[in-house]
């Protein structure tokens, strides 16, 4: 093989393992434009019958009219833009400190803050639903909300990184002109920091949307669902559709592709320089 | 700031900048882990008072077959995990490690599992892996093979369920790695060209290498993640059928949640965290003792 068969190889080879990744997306569009006779054909049918048919939004309609599905759309859009504002909140704070104060004991809170980001959920699921059990929480929305605000231990960690990188100029600047330590973070720290607080605001609200555990324990009320816990539950029923079950899913994950596409290049950036995933 | 005698802060002043993340530190995983350490010795429902049990759940654990199978399902869970999201991680970040209009396009399209829930990714895969009208089984019948079931046969339900984690997972290992080997010199790459290194010789004797703390870095985060399985065992087959496809995760859930034996769980949750906490500790040790000098 000469250079350029091999290069020419290599994006062959790139296009087929993408099409691995993207496949299963196409097939859950695919297959829910079909109707209820069309998406049990053996073999396979791949092009969907509805397809530009009058009826081509029915399964959409159905999972919109019959399952609810706008309501949960909305209900994990607020739920948790507000989770993922009041992390960037508390993250910016205490990353902050991490990085430029100096105080004692902010190697054990660092450190801990790391071991914690290993551990799994359930090791600490248990009290965690007793705690908002007996706070009589079950059923709101603060169990989702909560956890969210205090223990972002991915986002400290991302933020302190960044602001140890801020050039010390600034640092000397803020001292000359004697500001104090809220006046330092507001004025001169957290104007440089809009791209990462941005990011982290994405990562969040990204993670939170896919939680399954946490809305699942502890919202037992239909109304209040989450999209990813009505998809679940949807698809727990023992006759469901396979059809308007892949329509809910498309839609569940429809609004974190669109943000996807417009953030990717900040999300793998982020990914590249910190190792946090998105 | 050494030398400058002017304090922008108080003593206080940080304590109050860190207030909620220590109260949810404190909150929402120290307290509750020792608490759990404490229901791990109790029987307990979530109603009345925990009945103090001495090592009952622990000995109940370990002497029952059952939990034999979880736990060594969740040692093969990890493995399938560690080595096939380092293996493809780097395979596909070497394939698209070139410049070339739109190749950010490649990148993001292997990185869409990873931003998508466990429960969608879930549901496509059961409809594509279904016996009769999934498109996979079709296509090995249309080939002339028998196609197996992926998800009802004990033997193939979690293998089944490791490779959809590893397929979701893999783009951001990918991104992982390529971050590592963007970090290594071109000149040394082009320097081992001009003497006469083929591609493959490169890749193992300067790029690999080269890459050694990224790949322990990687493998730490692998080990983290390779017990964070919860949903997708969910979304795919409810650890079943059987028992063939429970991890510790998800017998968490199963007996703290649909069980209620609570204090039973939080035994399992603590050697789900024993375990975690020697594989982490393992890692750094290795990483301390033998990746040092090529750092």
């Amino acid at each position: 093989m000469n250079k350029n068969q091999l290069i020419a190889f290599r994006y062959l080879l790139i296009i087929l393992v993408t099409i691995v990744y993207i496949f299963p997306f196409l097939w859950m569009v695919s297959n829910s434009f079909m109707s209820d006779k069309n998406i049990f054909s053996v073999p396979p049918k791949f092009i969907p019958d509805l397809l530009f048919s009058d009826t081509m939004f029915q399964n959409y309609k159905d999972v919109f009219t019959k399952y609810n599905f706008g309501r949960y759309t909305f209900n994990s859009l607020w739920v948790y833009s507000l989770a993922a504002f009041g992390q960037i909140l508390v993250c910016s704070f205490a990353g902050f400190a991490l990085a430029k104060m100096k105080f004692r004991g902010q190697g054990v809170i660092f450190s801990l803050l790391l071991v914690t980001l290993m551990i799994p959920v359930q090791v600490t699921i248990i009290p965690e639903y007793y705690l908002f059990l007996r706070l009589n929480w079950l059923d709101t929305y603060l169990p989702l909300i909560i956890p969210s605000f205090l223990a972002g231990a991915f986002g400290t960690f991302m933020l302190r990184e960044f602001f140890s990188q801020v050039p010390s100029p600034l640092f000397d600047a803020g001292i000359i002109d004697g500001v104090n330590a809220y006046q330092m973070f507001r004025l001169i720290y957290l104007p440089q920091a809009s791209g990462p607080i941005a990011t982290l605001f994405i990562i969040a609200f990204m993670n939170n949307w896919n939680d399954l555990l946490r809305p699942m324990l502890y919202l037992s009320d239909r109304k209040l669902y989450t999209v990813t816990v009505a998809l679940s539950q949807f698809q727990n029923q023992y006759d469901v559709k396979w059809n308007l079950l892949l329509a809910g899913s498309v839609l569940s994950v429809l609004p974190l592709l669109t943000v996807f596409a417009f953030c990717q290049r900040y999300i793998i950036q982020n990914t590249m320089s910190s190792g946090i995933k998105g | 700031m050494a030398g400058v005698s002017y304090k922008w802060h108080g003593k206080l002043t940080p304590w109050l900048f860190i207030l909620p993340t220590v109260i949810g530190l404190l909150v929402f995983r120290l307290v509750p882990i020792v608490s759990s350490f404490y229901l791990s010795f109790t029987d307990w429902s979530l109603l009345g008072s925990p009945a103090f049990l001495k090592l009952g759940n622990y000995k109940e654990l370990f002497g029952s077959r059952e939990f034999l199978t979880i736990i060594l399902n969740t040692f093969q869970f990890s493995c399938i995990y560690v080595v096939g999201s380092i293996v493809l991680g780097l395979a596909l970040a070497t394939l698209i490690n070139v410049q070339f209009k739109g190749v950010s396009f490649f990148r993001a399209a292997i990185y869409l599992p990873v931003v998508t829930s466990a429960v969608a990714v879930g549901i496509v895969w059961n409809w594509m892996l279904g016996p009769t009208y999934g498109v996979i089984n079709n296509i090995i019948s249309a080939v002339g093979l028998t196609p197996p079931y992926w998800l009802g046969d004990m033997k193939l339900s979690l293998n089944t369920v490791a490779f959809v984690q590893v397929w979701k997972m893999s783009g951001y290992y990918m991104i992982l790695f390529l971050a590592g080997l963007q970090n290594i010199p071109s000149e040394t790459l082009e320097a081992a060209r001009v003497d006469g290194a083929n591609p493959v010789q490169s890749f193992f004797r300067i790029t690999l290498p080269m890459l050694l703390p990224t790949v322990f870095f990687v493998l730490t985060i692998a080990i983290i993640d390779s017990f964070k399985n919860f949903e997708l065992i969910y979304a795919m087959t409810k650890g079943g059928p059987g028992n063939s496809s429970n991890t510790l995760v998800y017998d968490v859930y199963l007996n703290a949640f649909v069980y209620y034996r609570v204090g039973f769980a939080s035994a399992i949750a603590y050697i789900l965290l024993i375990f975690v906490g020697l594989l982490t500790i393992g890692n750094l040790y290795i990483r301390k003792h033998y990746a040092q000098p090529l750092d």
